[in-house]
């Protein structure tokens, strides 16, 4: 081959190994191949037995999210010649428990989305016969940004606070309880407390914003952070008062 | 059988799309217990990757929109060997469920009025594709996910269904291995509904990734179930043809609904040299009414670009093969050029297309907004899958539902582009209801070891072969190659025959892999298990295809390029025969009542 580069991989089987371990192989260096294709050639041609997960090869699955050189990247979407001469070091997402390889276990996550309560609620739903709910293109505009979110969890590899207190709700669950509070079609933002009552991390969350730099889709995970915890202090004074938020 | 982790539910959906995770919210809604089973990561399916919106008549843009026009536009999409009543329901209930799924919450465009906004695609006569931006099915799976995480039904992730158990006729669950440890996994149900979706990795170009290898339409043939309409594949016009790492990923019709002209090397709009008899009264007779139309000006007809995708894919192979192609083999789509017609065009751009713009950008170094893509046909979609119940979305087999893509019927032999997405919150719903509906109704069935034991021992196949030195990946390779080649977007006999006999070989190579290492998170053994049902379908569209002695919509024979009356009044059944053998059939196509007839008429 013409051009190669070295790529270093995490290897761990947690039931065998003691510890995780690198293994070193040569791919061809192309100038369009992402991280990803990569992988596949040590898979298909040197290794069967790499473990990792992909799935559209275009930036909207999310599956295939793994640390590139210390960095939390999409690998589908990131460039092996931006990394030459290398060595190019893979390595499975920081701060969640490794299955095999380059697998991570994301259930915790699950769990912390549907603690969002991330679907509409209302006082009063309508019939499906009277149609949509009407939504101005402002409306939509407030809140879009974040629901562009694909589940990726590079924000939450990118997390200082996650990394020390896993009941730390997270950026993207954060993210998504906010995208529905700013929803003008939402009447709930008072029953999504929920997300922040599990640990102090929230107050502990800086402007730094690792989750926002990382993020693939530009969704502002630090910046709904900071709103929710303006829209949090508001909300839980009110819910005192009245349970549905003061008839807004 | 205590042996293997063992679980019980009412109703059992295998896959987890849109049309799974819609039929588990419905039957779950209906107080069943529900299991569902996805091979890979909860909302990663196929559905995540669809683009252009969801086809209902809503007629939120142009208020003569209504469901008549819709089912006459999919029937006439569909050359009319359609399912005509499922492209009724289909027709009807659209609007309800995309409704239903902007009160869960999910996002879309808005209208001035703050409306759901709609878009042109291919073959619909008005703007009806409800969407967000170019990011339709990521809205779709998720809105579906978040709402079903919250209904109590059990969710098996990573995890791949390779059997279904039967208890005498009726389906009685079905046999799994979970992809990390390989372990098996017992699922007893008295209804199972199949949602698996696509067969794209039979083909070497496709937009669909490693998951679609026809999983739904095998286990459903084997469990008994016939399969229709094979022959009828969707090439997809517009995949990236550039670099060859994306190669076949898909570039969205949106981008001519926006306005994208299709260019050949000599800068001509080669669409417009060809415009089938039945488009012809509702096509642009040149490329600025084309435009107008794109603008909303109500009295233009619909540019060439937007023919259904079947003519739009055979016109490319055509520019290409008479060498007027780009340089990479395909031509060039082109959204670029509307900045001579509006200002702000790459900010209009960017905010209609946000994805293609990253799209093209991160995978390609492409600003689409500066310069022209390149594209080619690409595998895309089945038309034909398993032959259901239009009402109940019930197989042959009692207790055995399908939905999506893995279901056949309203796409006849050609699918309107946002058809897919609506299609599976219509028949998903509708397979849910009816699966938990016949699991209230009957008792629990048995099942039986010998079937597990067998179903067992079939797995474990791979690693216990001696003698064997081929791996599976060269045989999925090899087929992927031969399928392309012989039984592709243009079929002739010669070929297909050879594609028969090559299939035979690649059976036998197939029974003789051998797979090396343990069950752990093994993707060779896993490839090794899928080259059964990729061997099957392909057999299946070649087998089919080789019968249709005509053209129409996503089937085309060089030896027989028109379209010919015998064909126009049947479908093409196949199941397996008391011997193993595949059998085939044609099947009459049931008659149009009157009062759809007239529908059709009246939209001319």
């Amino acid at each position: 081959m013409a051009e190669a580069i070295t790529l270093e991989v995490t290897r761990y089987h947690p039931e065998r190994d003691e510890e995780p371990s690198l293994q070193s192989d040569e791919v061809p260096l192309r100038k369009e191949w992402v991280v990803l294709d990569a992988l596949n050639y040590v898979k298909d041609k040197v290794d069967g037995t790499l473990s990792f997960r992909w799935s559209c090869r275009m930036g909207i699955c999310g599956s295939c999210g793994m640390m590139v050189n210390g960095a939390p990247k999409l690998t589908c979407a990131t460039f092996l010649s931006d990394y030459a001469p290398g060595p190019v070091r893979i390595a499975p997402l920081d701060n969640f428990p490794v299955i095999r390889d380059l697998v991570v276990d994301i259930s915790d996550f699950l769990i912390k989305l549907s603690r969002a309560k991330p679907w509409l609620i209302r006082k009063r739903e309508k019939p499906l016969s009277e149609g949509e709910y009407l939504q101005t293109a402002d409306e939509l505009d407030t809140y879009k940004q974040f629901s562009m979110c694909i589940n990726c969890m590079l924000c939450y590899a990118a997390c200082p606070v996650y990394g020390l207190d896993p009941l730390f709700s997270g950026p993207a669950a954060i993210a998504l309880a906010q995208r529905y509070n700013l929803d003008s079609r939402d009447e709930g933002s008072n029953q999504r407390l929920d997300i922040l009552s599990h640990s102090d991390g929230i107050w502990g969350c800086t402007f730094v914003g690792e989750c926002t730099e990382v993020c693939p889709k530009n969704v502002d995970p630090a910046g709904a952070i900071q709103q929710y915890k303006l829209t949090a202090t508001k909300e839980w004074m009110k819910s005192f008062l009245m349970p549905w938020g003061g008839g807004e | 059988m205590a042996e293997y982790e063992t679980h019980e539910h009412d109703v059992l959906v295998i896959g987890a799309g849109g049309a799974g995770l819609r039929a588990a919210i419905e039957a779950s809604a209906a107080g069943v217990s529900v299991g569902l089973v996805c091979k890979s990561l909860l909302g990663k399916a196929h559905t995540v990757m669809a683009e252009g919106g969801i086809a209902a008549a809503l007629a939120n843009v142009d208020e003569r929109d209504n469901w008549k026009v819709h089912f006459s536009d999919t029937m006439r999409g569909g050359q009319y060997v359609n399912n005509w009543r499922m492209a009724q329901l289909h027709a009807q209930e659209a609007p309800a469920r995309v409704h239903e799924l902007e009160a869960w919450g999910a996002v879309f465009d808005r209208t001035p009025d703050g409306r759901i906004l709609q878009r042109n695609f291919g073959g619909h006569k008005y703007p009806r594709l409800a969407h967000v931006g170019d990011r339709t099915g990521l809205e779709l799976i998720r809105t579906l996910q978040d709402h079903g995480i919250h209904l109590g039904m059990e969710v098996y992730m990573e995890c791949t269904v390779v059997k279904l158990l039967k208890d005498g006729d009726r389906i009685a669950g079905a046999f799994a291995y979970y992809r990390d440890r390989g372990r098996f996994v017992i699922f007893k149900a008295k209804a199972v509904v199949l949602a698996t979706g696509g067969i794209g990795k039979a083909y070497k170009i496709t937009s669909n990734s490693w998951e679609y290898t026809g999983d739904g339409h095998t286990l459903a043939y084997d469990a008994g179930a016939d399969l229709q309409d094979m022959e009828f594949l969707q090439f997809h016009p517009t995949g990236m043809i550039w670099p060859t790492s994306v190669q076949g990923i898909l570039v969205t019709e949106g981008v001519r609904g926006e306005g994208g002209i299709l260019v050949n090397n000599k800068g001509e709009q080669f669409m417009y040299k060809d415009i089938p008899d039945l488009y012809k009264n509702q096509t642009a007779k040149d490329p600025e009414e084309g435009w107008r139309y794109c603008q909303g000006d109500r009295n233009a007809q619909r540019p060439a670009e937007l023919l259904t995708r079947d003519h739009v894919a055979r016109c490319i192979r055509r520019e290409v093969n008479e060498g007027r192609g780009s340089p990479h083999g395909g031509v060039f789509l082109d959204i670029s050029w509307i900045k001579s017609k509006i200002p702000n065009a790459p900010e209009h751009i960017k905010r209609k297309l946000p994805s293609m713009y990253h799209q093209f950008k991160e995978l390609g170094d492409i600003d689409i907004t500066k310069e022209a893509m390149e594209v080619g046909p690409t595998t895309h979609y089945i038309m034909g899958g398993v032959k259901v119940d239009a009402e109940s979305q019930m197989s042959r087999v009692p207790g055995l539902f399908a939905c999506g893509e893995c279901a056949v019927g309203i796409n006849g032999a050609n699918r309107l582009g946002g058809n897919s997405l609506s299609d599976l919150i219509v028949f998903g719903k509708r397979a849910g209801e009816f699966a938990a509906k016949y699991a209230k109704d009957k008792g629990a069935p048995a099942l039986h070891n010998d079937q597990v034991e067998e179903a067992a021992r079939w797995t474990l196949a791979p690693f216990e072969r001696a003698g064997g030195t081929e791996g599976p990946y060269q045989i999925q390779y090899d087929l992927q190659n031969m399928m392309q080649d012989l039984v592709g977007i243009v079929r002739r006999e010669d070929e297909m025959l050879r594609a028969l006999e090559g299939l035979g070989k690649l059976r036998r190579r197939a029974q003789e892999a051998k797979v090396a290492g343990n069950r752990e998170y093994n993707p060779g053994w896993h490839t090794a298990l899928d080259l059964h049902n990729l061997l099957t379908v392909s057999e299946a569209i070649a087998r089919s295809a080789l019968v249709r002695k005509e053209s129409r919509g996503g089937h085309f024979r060089d030896d027989f390029p028109a379209k010919a009356d015998k064909f126009a009044k049947v479908n093409l059944v196949v199941r397996k025969g008391p011997d193993g053998q595949m059998q085939l059939e044609e099947v009459p196509i049931p008659e149009m009542p009157e009062e759809l007839k007239q529908i059709i008429k009246e939209m001319g």
